[in-house]
């Protein structure tokens, strides 16, 4: 899609497939972060990560795999977490656990059989070799999220104020927040191969934490949040070829560090309004 | 046909088996002022998260503006607005007082409809009600406790519910700010719109006859009719001798005081 601006075919597609993979989580990530979510996105992403060096290992599709693990975490959790009894919080820990155990040693035993190579993108991301139908898959979800928020924005936005008075009022909130969690577990196991499952979560929180450092206000959260993950991102990719770094862990350090950034300087913003 | 009708309700909390609400019969007719009261954990809270559906009805029956609350309880919460007790709300909600109180209509509009010109108008018309035009722009977390419960109340009467329920809604409030408060209830009560309240703080009640219910531990040991200014005194005395004796109580709960007027029959005032 950005052939004609990028001469490189490898840096054109990992480009894209950043920008996408950001735009989804970042604009996830606001919901999630709002509504406490952070551990279900967490065991989502790593359920997905399982899932997916289980399908390596059967030489089949990992993504496929991934998908079908992420959607059994949201189908087994939503009903537990819409509880107001937190007792989900040992169900996800449990669910984590086994599924870090299965993905590290399925990988460990793949090394051992000497496929190791492919199993360590599972880790870290691997954004230089990706197929065409990846980046239309990303593109794809990417769409799905945005317009999950324009159509449901009503419902998305009384649910992140309180679930609660959501209910009270008579919305249908719960079939809006069913839709959310397989929009997550969709997202975070198409964008799995992009940043890998260990650093997933950084894409899924921190833009969501950068923007909410400078924005008070829902709709400037939706667009701060994918605006700024865009551009790091892009960014990231770019430094990374440039100096042939590994991308996706390079895209998280700075993602990271901007968000140190912000934190400074809102607080800096803070104290000189206090002092007019 | 009364609007709220409970009759022989059980409810219980998912999860667990001992119903907290048990056996619980009442009959709340439009414009009716309903105080709730009794001590903590008495159940008054789950009364109103049963009446709107919110907490599961196990056993009986219970009808809400003309729907069974089991089965259709989102017709129910659409109809019937509810201020909750405990809300926290962090200082980071990223959601002015404006669009917490135009909140107030979505329930009405249903999936997939963007709030019209109308429900703007009611959402302005509710903040001018309540007075809190110089905290639209704000954030919600942002807001003492007292300026939050008066957003919430906003929030519910842009909704123009056909019931309106309050869970001590004036805990954070002064008492002048009580009162403009209890004027804007006591006029919805007039224009047909039943308050159904539970307080413990009886001052600054409209001055007009008041059904009065006093639960505990999950069943009502009155109800019954009487002026405002004798709230606090039934209150006050059934507690206490809720304390001295045990066979006293039984029978208050079966028997209704003379000159006061007995709960479904005919009432007229
Ligand atoms: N979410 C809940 N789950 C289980 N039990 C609850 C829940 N909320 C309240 N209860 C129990 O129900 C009883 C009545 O509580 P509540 O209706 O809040 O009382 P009140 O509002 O009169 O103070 C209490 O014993 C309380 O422990
Ligand atoms: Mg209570």
């Amino acid at each position: 899609m950005l052939e004609p601006l990028i001469q490189n075919n490898v840096v054109c597609h990992a480009v894209e497939a950043m920008v996408f993979a950001s735009i989804t989580c970042s604009i996830l990530g606001v919901i999630i972060s709002r509504m406490n979510l952070s551990s279900i996105g967490f065991t989502m992403s790593h359920a997905a990560f399982a899932g997916a060096s289980i399908g390596m290992f059967l030489e089949t599709s990992t993504q496929i795999a991934a998908i079908a693990f992420s959607m059994g975490v949201a189908a087994l959790i939503g009903p537990v977490s819409d509880k107001a009894k937190m007792a989900a919080d040992a169900t996800l820990g449990v669910l984590f656990a086994l599924s870090m155990a299965v993905a590290i040693f399925l990988i460990s035993y793949m090394q051992y059989l000497g496929r190791g190579l492919s199993a360590g993108s599972l880790l870290f991301g691997d954004v230089v070799s990706l197929y065409r139908e990846e980046i239309y898959a990303l593109a794809a979800i990417s769409l799905l999220s945005v317009l999950f928020v324009l159509f449901f924005y009503k419902e998305i936005c009384a649910i992140m104020f309180n679930m609660k008075i959501a209910l009270a009022s008579g919305m249908r909130v719960k079939v809006v927040y069913y839709i959310l969690l397989f929009i997550i577990a969709l997202s975070v196991a198409l964008c799995l191969n992009i940043v890998g499952g260990l650093l997933i979560f950084v894409w899924l929180v921190t833009p969501a934490s950068i923007a909410s450092q400078f924005c008070n206000n829902i709709k400037s959260l939706f667009i701060a949040a994918p605006l700024v993950s865009l551009l790091v991102s892009a960014f990231g990719v770019w430094a990374g070829f440039e100096y042939t770094l590994p991308i996706a862990p390079l895209v998280a350090l700075l993602l990271t560090g901007t968000f140190g950034l912000a934190v400074l300087m809102s607080s800096k913003r803070k104290v000189t309004t206090r002092m007019h | 046909m009364s609007i709220i009708e409970l009759e022989g309700i059980y409810t219980a909390y998912e999860g667990d088996d001992k119903p907290i609400i048990k056996d619980l019969t009442l009959h709340i007719d439009r414009s009716e002022y309903v105080v709730i009261g009794g001590p903590n954990s008495a159940g008054k809270t789950t009364l109103l998260e049963s009446i709107n559906g919110l907490v599961k009805i196990t056993h009986g029956r219970a009808t809400v503006c003309g729907f069974d609350v089991g089965k259709s309880g989102h017709e129910v919460r659409k109809k019937v607005g509810y201020v909750v007790q405990n809300f926290y709300f962090d200082p980071f909600t990223p959601f002015t007082t404006e669009q917490v109180v135009i909140m107030g209509r979505y329930g009405r509009l249903g999936l997939l409809k963007r709030p019209s010109e109308a429900d703007y108008e009611a959402a302005s018309k509710a903040i001018r009600l309540v007075g809190i035009e110089d905290l639209a722009q704000k954030t919600i977390g942002t807001l003492s406790g007292g300026q939050q419960q008066k957003v919430m109340i906003a929030h519910n009467l842009a909704k123009e519910p056909e019931v309106l329920l309050l869970d001590e809604p004036f805990s954070n409030l002064d008492f002048s700010a009580r009162e403009f408060l209890q004027g804007i209830l006591q006029d919805l009560v007039k224009r047909g719109t039943p308050i159904v309240m539970v307080s413990h703080a009886f001052d600054g009640l409209p001055d007009i006859r008041i059904h009065l219910v006093v639960m505990n531990e999950g069943r009502i040991t009155k109800d019954l009719v009487c002026p405002a200014e004798s709230v606090e005194e039934i209150i006050r005395e059934t507690s206490f001798s809720k304390r001295n004796s045990e066979s006293a109580a039984k029978r208050r709960s079966h028997g209704i005081r003379s000159g006061f007027i007995a709960p479904g029959s005919a009432r007229s005032r």
